[in-house]
């Protein structure tokens, strides 16, 4: 089976280990940005100017020990180059109004940008502010791949919005998702992220985003051209993305399997261990072996349950929303091909129309649109990379996590039996002890 | 062979043919060597080597198959020089046989368990069919286990039928156990049922093993049956990952930098899934110890019954003989006390002569002395049997508590051991990982 992955890209080329994002870490460095930004903002010239922020932000990211190595690692690696922005999503809070219930969440922003009047901005935003962002961003920049929001609608009588489960779950996932987008060298610019982060009030105008929301969609999606000749690189990037969500889906319901194969093995190791008491209480010899089991059995049992809680909690929300980004990218691929099936269709009603008049010009409308189709394709294959590095760094930490949790199981279990045995041999010796002095 | 090698402590042993008087002079002989503790196994090498499948027409004259055990037997000593050992063919029915006579000739004693007939408790990985290789294989571990239990009794060892079970082919052997009319001697269940029912006082120490070996049943079932359904569920856990290794590897295959790593990882759940195989089959091992003991829970109250029943016999021979006294003194006295027809229909139709009175008188004497001397033989039948019965229970209770004892830590060992794969695996897995 050949390798659909996406060819070295001349804009980009291979980047080096040290380059490589690492989504939750709190220093990374910026990549090399894509040609059209330098057109853009012309801050971006001004970058090399801001002073280094040498302040580790303290981000609500899980502290787990490998992420930790991994944060520390990138910083030693930095090329020079130093992130200006950080942002981080903590301290949800229930409100209560006499007309709804809803959850905020504290945006924390630090930065040296001139784009920002301060250093620092703490605003409240809840997942409502969070969509507008996100819609905004879309309707802006809508050449480049906006990274996912988790799931916005949630059945009330299925899942409680206000466990402390969910709302953690939600809460990892705006942080991701901000982070995402402030470490992008294009939307990390943009006019809304910056009121996001900073305003006060949230001036939404949900009315007219709406609107605009459709219009733009119109324009991208239903464009209604044919496309004739997708780029080969493009394809396989498609390609990639459907093998790529299949693949998910089943690990997905593989792990979802174990976790309910393991509670079926709790259960019934929660019945076993009382046996073992039961027996106990009718044997002298053996009433202390047998106690130690049953209370070890009992620690394992411990030991199980925080491990399905564990795999529930990190493991399976993380690749949910994985295929949640795999689709806005595909998204973002369906837009670029209909840009192009536009200027294909234009360009080839140009070219009939030039026939019947051989001396006019080619319309600007023909060269504007071939503007797009190759600014979309240089975002977009700038976007790809980023992407697939993000994946393939969340990737290893989700699995070294999934291991690592397992292998915390093994641990407590191991130690819970080797005091049992301890217990034996000891208890053993006493009694040997004790029956020789009598 | 039975010149060279077979126990000679004992002098009946050497006759093939024994009475049941010469049965009992061996018991009586053999309780001498419970001190001596004279231990075939000790001279003796005994295996249940092979298990072969048979067919054969039974007793209904109908094609049936079966499996026959090889008994292999050798001389300790024989080792160093690489003798052969001596062997034969037994069925499990044998086995029973042989079970059933010991209980009935030793009922003092708490004669070690058979394996199963048909396998019972089972979970899912075992069939419940008896010719399943597995099944039939640890039978044959239980059917050696059965022999080295017996083999090592200081009292069952010497039995000579067990003698000749183990080492002679030839001679007609079921004819021979037949012979020796245990099976005349075996109480009926009924009269055991009776005894247990109507014994006014039994030895407080019995009516408490009689508990303890309910509650032992009970547990060691419960236990048996929950730990089936737990291996059961770990299975589910680890095949479960083996789904891992098989997207990790398709997977693998749209990957760039991604794809040695999975793979690689990939292998290592499918090294885990399969792990559980032999983990499993090692916790069967562990169940059969636990599996004999509760067995042994049937010997137990084999003995409490027949401790009853002794019990019972002489508190009914000693009221028997209290009443013969009580006749006796009304005779002698002349008034009655209890009423009897006879005591009645002499009341109306006038007292005996003296020559009846002295006839009957000199009848009561008689069954006087018979009575007394049966309530002294039934006191000592007793006594002795609790005497002995005791000592055997002792006996068993500390082969009990070593051997369970000796099966937990051996159970938690498996689990360490388990443990550690488990790390290691995972462990292996997340250096993919980290690599991709």
């Amino acid at each position: 089976m050949s390798a659909c992955t996406p060819k070295s890209l001349a804009s980009s080329g291979q980047k080096p280990i040290q380059e490589m994002c690492h989504p939750l870490g709190a220093e990374e460095a910026v990549l090399t940005p894509s040609p059209d930004v330098r057109n853009l903002t012309s801050s971006i010239g001004e970058k090399d100017q801001i002073l280094t922020n040498g302040t580790p932000v303290e981000t609500s990211s899980p502290s787990s020990s490998s992420s930790l190595l991994n944060r520390l690692q990138l910083d030693d690696d930095l090329d020079g180059e130093t992130r200006d922005l950080f942002v981080t999503v903590d301290d949800p809070k229930k409100h209560v109004s006499t007309m709804e219930t809803y959850i905020t969440y504290r945006v924390v922003t630090k930065t040296t940008r001139v784009e920002f009047d301060l250093p620092e901005y703490t605003v409240r935003r809840r997942y409502q502010d969070f969509d507008w962002l996100r819609t905004k961003l879309e309707d802006s920049q809508p050449t480049h791949l906006i990274p996912p929001l988790p799931e916005k609608f949630v059945m009330k009588g299925v899942v409680d919005r206000f466990s402390e489960e969910f709302v953690e779950t939600r809460r990892k996932a705006l942080d991701k998702f901000l982070k995402r987008v402030a470490d992008h060298p294009v939307l990390s610019f943009n006019e809304h992220l910056n009121s996001f982060l900073s305003a006060k009030d949230l001036n939404k105008r949900q009315g007219l985003a709406l609107l605009s929301k459709m219009g733009e969609s119109v324009k991208y999606v239903t464009g209604g051209y044919k496309l004739r000749g997708r780029p080969v690189e493009f394809s396989a990037m498609g390609d990639y993305l459907d093998m790529f969500t299949q693949k998910l889906g089943t690990i997905d319901r593989i792990a979802q399997r174990i976790i309910k194969e393991q509670s079926e093995y709790l259960a019934e190791l929660k019945e076993y261990g009382p046996v073992y008491t039961t027996w106990a209480a009718s044997e002298v010899e053996l009433q202390g072996p047998l106690e130690g089991v049953a209370s070890c059995m009992a620690n394992c049992s411990i030991a199980l349950d925080e491990l399905t809680q564990d795999m529930s909690g990190d493991f399976l929300p993380v690749l949910r929303e994985y295929v949640l980004y795999i689709e806005s990218m595909k998204a973002v691929l369906k837009k670029r091909d209909n840009v192009q099936a536009e200027y294909e269709a234009k360009r080839e009603a140009a070219a009939l129309r030039k026939e019947e008049r051989p001396t006019a010009k080619v319309p600007t409308d023909v060269e504007k649109c071939q503007d797009r189709v190759e600014c979309f394709n240089a975002d977009l294959k700038s976007d790809w990379d980023q992407w697939q590095n993000n994946k393939t760094q969340d990737f290893r930490q989700l699995l070294t996590g999934m291991a690592d949790h397992n292998i915390q199981y093994y641990e407590k279990c191991l130690a819970a039996w080797d005091l049992c045995v301890f217990q034996f041999l000891t208890g053993h010796l006493h009694r040997r002890q004790k029956s020789e002095e009598d | 062979m039975m010149a060279d090698s077979g126990p000679k402590e004992v002098a009946v042993i050497g006759n093939t043919e024994l009475t049941s008087a010469e049965l009992d002079n061996n018991i009586k002989n053999t309780m001498v060597e419970i001190e001596k503790g004279t231990n075939l196994l000790r001279k003796m090498e005994i295996s249940v080597a092979e298990a072969e499948k048979r067919t054969g027409k039974n007793t209904v004259n109908m094609q049936e198959m079966y499996t026959v055990y090889l008994i292999e037997t050798r001389p300790v000593d024989a080792l160093t020089e690489g003798i052969t050992p001596d062997s034969l063919w037994r069925r499990y029915s044998e086995f029973e046989l042989l079970r059933n006579y010991l209980l009935v000739t030793y009922p003092f004693v708490v004669v070690a368990p058979l394996p199963e007939k048909r396998a019972e408790i089972v979970w899912h990985k075992l069939s419940a069919d008896n010719m399943d290789p597995d099944f039939v294989e640890r039978r044959r571990v239980g059917l050696e286990n059965f022999l080295h239990r017996v083999a090592s009794h200081p009292v069952l060892c010497n039995d000579n039928i067990f003698y000749i079970f183990l080492t002679e082919q030839d001679k007609d052997w079921k004819e021979m156990v037949y012979e020796t009319g245990f099976q005349a001697k075996a109480d009926s269940r009924l009269k055991a049922v009776n005894a247990a029912f109507r014994v006014k006082n039994p030895d407080g120490r019995f009516t408490e093993l009689k508990h303890y070996s309910d509650e032992l049943q009970t547990v060691l079932s419960q236990l048996l049956r929950v730990r089936a359904r737990v291996a059961d569920r770990l299975y589910g856990v680890y095949k479960v990952h083996g789904n891992y290794g098989r997207v990790f590897s398709e997977w693998s295959a749209i990957e760039k930098e991604m794809g040695d790593g999975l793979q690689s990882a990939g292998h290592h759940m499918d090294a885990y899934a399969a792990s559980v195989d032999d983990i499993l089959e090692e916790e069967e091992h562990y169940a059969d110890q636990l599996k004999e003991y509760l067995f042994y829970t049937d010997a137990l109250r084999a003995v409490c019954r027949k401790h009853e029943l002794t019990q019972f016999e002489l508190e009914m021979v000693a009221l028997d003989l209290a009443y013969k006294k009580q006749q006796k003194e009304e005779l002698v006295t002349g008034t009655v006390r209890t009423f009897s027809l006879k005591g009645m229909t002499s009341k109306l139709f006038g007292q005996e002569t003296a020559e009846q009175r002295e006839a009957k008188l000199q009848v009561l004497e008689q069954q006087l002395k018979e009575g007394e001397e049966a309530v002294k033989e039934k006191n000592t039948e007793s006594d002795e049997f609790v005497k002995t019965a005791w000592v055997d229970i002792e006996r068993f209770k500390d082969q009990k508590d070593r051997d369970l004892k000796e099966a937990l830590i051996s159970y938690a060992v498996m689990q360490i051991s388990m443990c550690k794969k488990g790390i290691q695996v995972w462990t292996n897995a997340k250096e993919c990982f980290n690599k991709m």
